[in-house]
């Protein structure tokens, strides 16, 4: 009987000595945590590279793009008002199509312009590129649809573009859906203006280059300059017209962002004629019937003979009247 | 006589249950220090191919890559706003292997700490260091715990033109020694 007591004891101790180290291999067997350390610290990697290509993919992906394909549109255009020698009814649809299909009236415009410009280098072409490295990198699937492009101008020497865009970035662990603006800023300073190449049918060239001259700092001396090399100047409370346009013929003023060059005489024929050669006056006519307001600049005629100007210019530039003659 | 056997038989007992007890905590407690830290290599794969497609050469204070350095210098590095990335990535673009590997080298050397070793890559061609050594290769290959962190970049090659470049698969290794 004592000896029946002894074993059961001994199996009574026995039994929870095996619970307690299931209980301490069950607690604590590190596989196990560090499985589901492995899993959450992937899973959270993920979520944050893919959330970084969001972020790149909003700020810098497509404003790098659209910068790029806003000059290369500006180009085209410029390139196409040269090989056709007309104006351009409507430079924001112009410009969106340009931009997205590099195409203009549905003809690629490269065909038109000879130069192999837009060609793989439109809107639509860099977004596929972008989905396209995005699945191989990131392994993730990007569906980028442009809903809008347009074209603006807010300073004078700069052109503003924007895109709207809606994306849907989606993986295995999540998806994002998303709608952005993207605004983008070129310079001017290169540019061939439209404006003198329809206007003279492509005789006359003229790039944009801002002159360097202060606006109380203007002479005689300094329009010599600014005629010789075809420098453009902006005014406060300008009456010029706005790079942008100067591509539809709008020869009205832009409050923001005006600008002007002065016609050289010596490159139009003929190069006596009765307008002040202020570019944005000079081919819409304003003085030709109005002589009372218009002074040959004789100051200027040994460089530069028959060079004219309107009063309001006169004044602007500083020219005093020992180098202004009245035309009548 | 009873007694006395009782007593060993306990004490035999107590002695056995502890070694296994301490056995057991000795095998778990081990089996956590020999667990790899894979955070701080990821942080640091992070953090580095962030560093590279954050900081633009505009902001990087280093007289050989930074504005006014040799390589602004010589007309290899014409645009200020380019991150590292764009940057390194253009000379992957234009055929300056030799250029992107130093270039890298000289901005990322004081990035990652001396016990770890890292490679960049553009396209799937190593460009940092183009050409590895025995050394590298052999502890690359015996690592237990390699990480790795990818984007993807390109950038304007040609302000005139503005013709881009890529775009392209940047990839970031890093291991310890």
């Amino acid at each position: 009987m004592g000896k029946m007591r002894l074993k059961n004891k001994g199996i009574f101790f026995t039994f929870i000595a095996i619970t307690i180290m299931t209980l301490f291999v069950i607690v604590f067997t590190p596989q196990a945590e560090i499985s589901v350390q492995k899993d959450m610290q992937a899973t959270g990697a993920r979520i944050s590279s893919i959330d970084d290509y969001v972020d790149d993919l909003e700020t810098r992906y497509f404003e790098t793009v659209l910068r790029a394909t806003t000059y290369k549109a500006i180009l085209s255009l410029i390139y196409y008002m040269n090989s056709t020698g007309s104006f351009i009814p409507d430079i924001d649809s112009a410009f969106s199509e340009v931009m997205l299909k590099g195409t203009i009236n549905n003809v690629p415009i490269d065909s038109i312009t000879n130069k192999k410009i837009m060609d793989n280098n439109t809107l639509t072409n860099w977004s596929s590129r972008i989905t396209e490295a995005a699945k191989d990198t990131l392994n993730v699937n990007t569906t980028i649809k442009i809903t809008n492009v347009t074209v603006f101008q807010t300073k004078p020497w700069n052109i503003d573009s924007s895109l709207t865009i809606n994306f849907t970035v989606q993986s295995n662990v999540a998806e994002w859906r998303k709608t952005s603006a993207i605004t983008a800023t070129i310079s001017l300073e290169g540019l061939h203006d439209p404006y003198y190449l329809v206007n003279t049918n492509k005789a006359y060239t003229n790039r944009i280059k801002k002159s360097s001259v202060e606006f109380n700092q203007w002479n005689i001396a300094k329009t010599r300059e600014h005629l010789r090399n075809g420098t453009y100047v902006y005014w406060q409370s300008p009456e010029a017209p706005s790079f942008l346009m100067r591509f539809t013929n709008t020869m009205t003023n832009s409050s923001c962002c005006g600008i002007e060059s002065l016609v050289n005489p010596n490159m139009i024929s003929p190069s006596d004629q009765r307008e002040s050669y202020v570019d944005y006056l000079f081919w819409t006519h304003k003085f030709q019937n109005n002589c009372a307001q218009l002074y040959n600049i004789t100051g200027l005629w040994d460089e530069f003979k028959y060079f004219k100007m309107d009063i309001n210019h006169i004044v602007k530039y500083n020219i005093t009247a020992q180098d202004a003659v009245k035309t009548c | 006589m009873l007694l006395k056997k009782r007593g060993y038989f306990f004490v035999l007992d107590a002695v056995l249950g502890l070694i296994v007890l301490v056995t057991g905590v000795v095998l778990i407690t081990s089996s956590y220090i020999n667990a790899p830290q894979p955070v701080q290599v990821e942080l640091l794969s992070d953090d580095l191919l962030n560093f590279l497609s954050n900081t633009k050469i505009k902001d990087l204070n280093n007289p050989y890559a930074g504005i006014g350095g040799e390589l602004w210098k010589q007309g290899e590095i014409t645009d200020a706003e380019n991150s590292l990335l764009q940057q390194a990535g253009e000379f992957y673009a234009t055929n300056k292997p030799d250029t992107a590997e130093k270039f890298i080298q000289n901005v990322s050397k004081d990035i990652i700490p001396s016990q770890f070793r890292y490679e960049v890559w553009m396209n799937d061609i190593i460009l940092y260091p183009k050409t590895p050594t025995a050394e590298h290769i052999k502890s690359k290959d015996g690592t237990g715990l390699l990480l790795t962190s990818k984007k993807i970049t390109f950038g304007i090659v040609n302000k005139t033109t503005s013709n881009l470049w890529g775009p392209y698969n940047a990839e970031v290794f890093i291991w310890e020694k």
